[in-house]
């Protein structure tokens, strides 16, 4: 009989404390295989959006976050400046704002309102037209929606909403504006409640009482063979004053800043987990083989040598971590979709940003960890079997 | 000789961005900086966050230039009277603190629009203090009647957005997994711990004493156990508490505490883990107890 099968029926036959080792190891596994996931899954999903968006760089005014720093301001030359340059395709600049939704009879409703460019991505339009394909009728601008804003006031293309900006930083100053709705459409970087709609710079500037040729920031696409590093460096060399992150950059940042604490939470959680994992099967197998001394005995004055006992051992060891571990990970692809529910629930992070990101590395990894736990674990057992005393054990166990 | 110049938050009244321009070194105190440098003595006071003036290497009695513009446009000039510790704020632990507080007046000098008369008479926010806390709602709705269009927040929010609530329910999602896993591994360590006195179970239960009492005995061990495993617990907790809030104040330079053991939090672990312990002896054992006498002592 091999080590594999001999291990196999002593755990069958104990079925009750193998079935909860297994189910301890996949629980403490599908955490280890969270913390795994949750390590990288920002980032990688960070990654993807801005990679999804389709822009190279980002060109703002100050290193802060846009709409909490200064402006760029003559953002036409600078937008004109800029995508002059032989190595840049487009430059959309964006101007960012709150503003209210004025209602006859219910409290103004606050929404975030972007002037941009229409037709680079910044938006995708999934109803009706974008806002430079319809003029809108008499006098109003045009706007377009997410779907959010358009259930919250159950608007549809041709309806007409009256907006106050807010670009002074102080409400119920500048006029209303009558905007007409010629679409719904999604926003890359909208948080699940996040209530948005976009207008032409034009548009944007005459709610906000008049030109300001301001941007809050510009998105950059690079031609095609030139590489977003050198599109950065020649935005760089044309306006030193201005600050210019690629998405690497963008990304990094996000790294050493916004998401250090998940990355740490993550690796203390990882660690702590994996003692636990260790600890807890490295105790378990040491009772087992407490328990078992007189058959360990047995077998060794029958001849199974002490390399035997301790790939039988080993070998117990890995079926319990391997079964638990295989479980661990549909167990921990249902936990992380729980913890992801959780924690998108913070207040501006992105309805497509997820927290956990399943990937092959985080998969290996998972395995190699619980593999390497499951051999220490079983260490201090397969001590305690091979230096076990044949004769005086066999005497004291048939005495006892 | 114009120094670095570095994106900065500005503070009092009007919260906005701003940009410092460090203008050479000056003398370190205050009375000498505006003999020696020539700066006049209507210079306005301006405080300063210990990280801004760590990163920009300045010093209390420093001239530094202010500007709302990245260009350096309408700048003006304050002289560095003091260094502060910003308030810790969890929202904005990961973030660089750089900030600047200045008196209300200088800072609305510094930002308003001169072509706007109303730019002297606008704050971001007015903070309030009640006498009695528990009227915030009604204070709220006073608020909100009188002055149409403003918008009233409680300091202690507990609405599903905040995001100290969210990495509450994560923690305790964390909490309640754990607690499965060490479920599952307490009872197998207990059904192999009853295992292992099967015979001294079937002894006691020979020599005259009832089930009952036998698990009376269980019952107390693992009451033992069990509270001695919460006490370690909340003493390791306790231990390591200051080794996870000095590595995080370290790492993101804040005086925000992360961790605290509060006596809420070491009771809940206690009524949480005692009664599992006991649960988890108790039903190990009684799995034994069930059986008959010989099949205990395996005759």
């Amino acid at each position: 009989m091999s080590s594999f099968v001999f291990a196999w029926y002593s755990l069958c036959r104990q079925p009750a404390r193998a079935v909860l080792a297994i189910a301890g190891v996949a629980v403490i596994g599908a955490l280890l295989f969270d913390m795994l996931l949750l390590s990288q899954g920002m980032l990688i999903s960070f990654r993807g959006l801005l990679g999804e968006v389709g822009f190279d760089a980002r060109v703002m005014a100050t290193s802060s976050m846009p709409m909490t720093g200064a402006r760029v301001g003559d953002a036409a030359a600078t937008a004109a400046a800029i995508e002059a340059l032989e190595e840049i395709e487009v430059v959309i600049p964006m101007r960012i704002d709150q503003a209210e939704v004025v209602l006859s009879e219910r409290r103004p409703m606050d929404f975030t309102l972007v002037g941009s460019i229409s037709g680079h991505g910044a938006w995708t339009v999934i109803d009706g037209a974008d806002i430079n394909q319809r003029k809108a009728d008499g006098d109003a601008s045009t706007i377009v929606v997410n779907r959010n804003l358009a259930s919250a006031l159950n608007l549809s293309p041709g309806q007409t909403v009256t907006v106050r900006s807010e670009c002074l930083g102080r409400r119920s100053i500048l006029p209303t504006v009558e905007f007409e709705v010629v679409g719904i459409a999604t926003f890359p970087f909208d948080s699940e409640s996040q209530l948005t709609a976009a207008a032409t710079i034009a548009d944007f500037d005459r709610a906000c009482g008049g030109e300001q040729d301001q941007a809050d920031l510009f998105l950059v696409a690079s031609r095609s063979r030139v590489t977003a590093e050198a599109a950065v460096e020649a935005i760089q060399q044309l306006r030193p004053d201005l600050y210019v992150f690629s998405n690497d950059q963008l990304v990094d940042r996000f790294e050493r800043v916004g998401f250090s604490y998940f990355r740490q939470i993550s690796t203390v959680l990882a660690t702590v987990t994996l003692t636990f994992a260790f600890l807890l099967i490295s105790v378990l197998l040491s009772v087992s083989v407490n328990q078992r001394f007189a058959e360990i005995a047995a077998l060794r004055a029958i001849g199974f040598g002490r390399r035997r006992v301790a790939a039988d051992l080993v070998w117990e060891s890995g079926l319990m971590v391997s079964i638990g571990g295989v479980l661990a990970l549909p167990l921990g692809l249902a936990l992380a979709i729980w913890l992801d529910r959780i924690l998108k629930s913070m207040p501006g992070i992105p309805a497509d940003l997820h927290f956990f990101v399943v990937q092959p590395q985080a998969v290996l990894l998972h395995i190699a960890l619980l593999a390497t736990a499951g051999a220490l674990a079983a260490g201090y057992p397969v001590y305690l079997a091979s230096r076990l005393p044949i004769a005086s054990t066999l005497r004291n166990e048939v005495v006892g | 000789m114009r120094g670095a110049i570095v994106g900065l938050t500005l503070i009092i009244g009007l919260i906005g961005s701003g940009i410092l321009a460090t203008s050479g070194p000056q003398p370190a105190s205050p009375a000498d900086a505006v003999g020696a440098a020539g700066v006049p003595s209507s210079v306005p006071d301006v405080l300063v966050s210990r990280q801004l003036l760590e990163s920009q290497d300045l010093r209390i009695g420093d001239v530094v230039d202010l500007s709302p513009d990245p260009t350096a446009i309408g700048a003006r000039s304050f002289q560095i009277v003091g260094v502060y510790e910003p308030v810790p704020d969890p929202t904005r632990f990961s973030a660089q603190r750089l900030e600047a507080r200045l008196h209300l007046p200088d800072m609305l000098d510094l930002i308003a629009d001169p072509d706007d008369p109303q730019a002297t008479e606008a704050v971001d926010a007015i903070n309030v203090a009640l006498r009695n806390p528990a009227e915030e709602t009604t204070f709220s709705r006073a608020i909100v009647r009188r002055v149409p269009g403003v918008s009233v927040r409680s300091t202690t929010r507990t609405d599903r957005g905040n995001p100290f609530i969210v990495l509450e329910q994560f923690h305790l999602a964390i909490a309640i997994v754990t607690i499965l896993a060490s479920t599952a591994f307490l009872l197998a360590l207990m059904v192999m711990q009853s295992d292992e006195r099967r015979e001294m179970a079937g002894t006691l239960r020979l020599i005259g004493l009832k089930k009952s009492r036998v698990l009376t005995q269980v019952l107390i061990e693992g009451l033992i156990i069990a509270t001695s495993g919460a006490a370690f617990g909340i003493v390791l907790a306790l231990v390591s508490e200051e080794g996870f809030n000095r590595f995080f104040q370290w790492r993101y330079d804040t005086a925000l505490v992360f961790v605290r053991i509060s006596p809420t939090v070491a009771w809940q672990c206690v009524a949480m883990s005692v009664p599992l312990g006991i649960v988890a002896s108790v039903v190990a054992s009684w799995t034994l107890l069930r059986r008959e006498v010989l099949a205990l002592i395996r005759r």
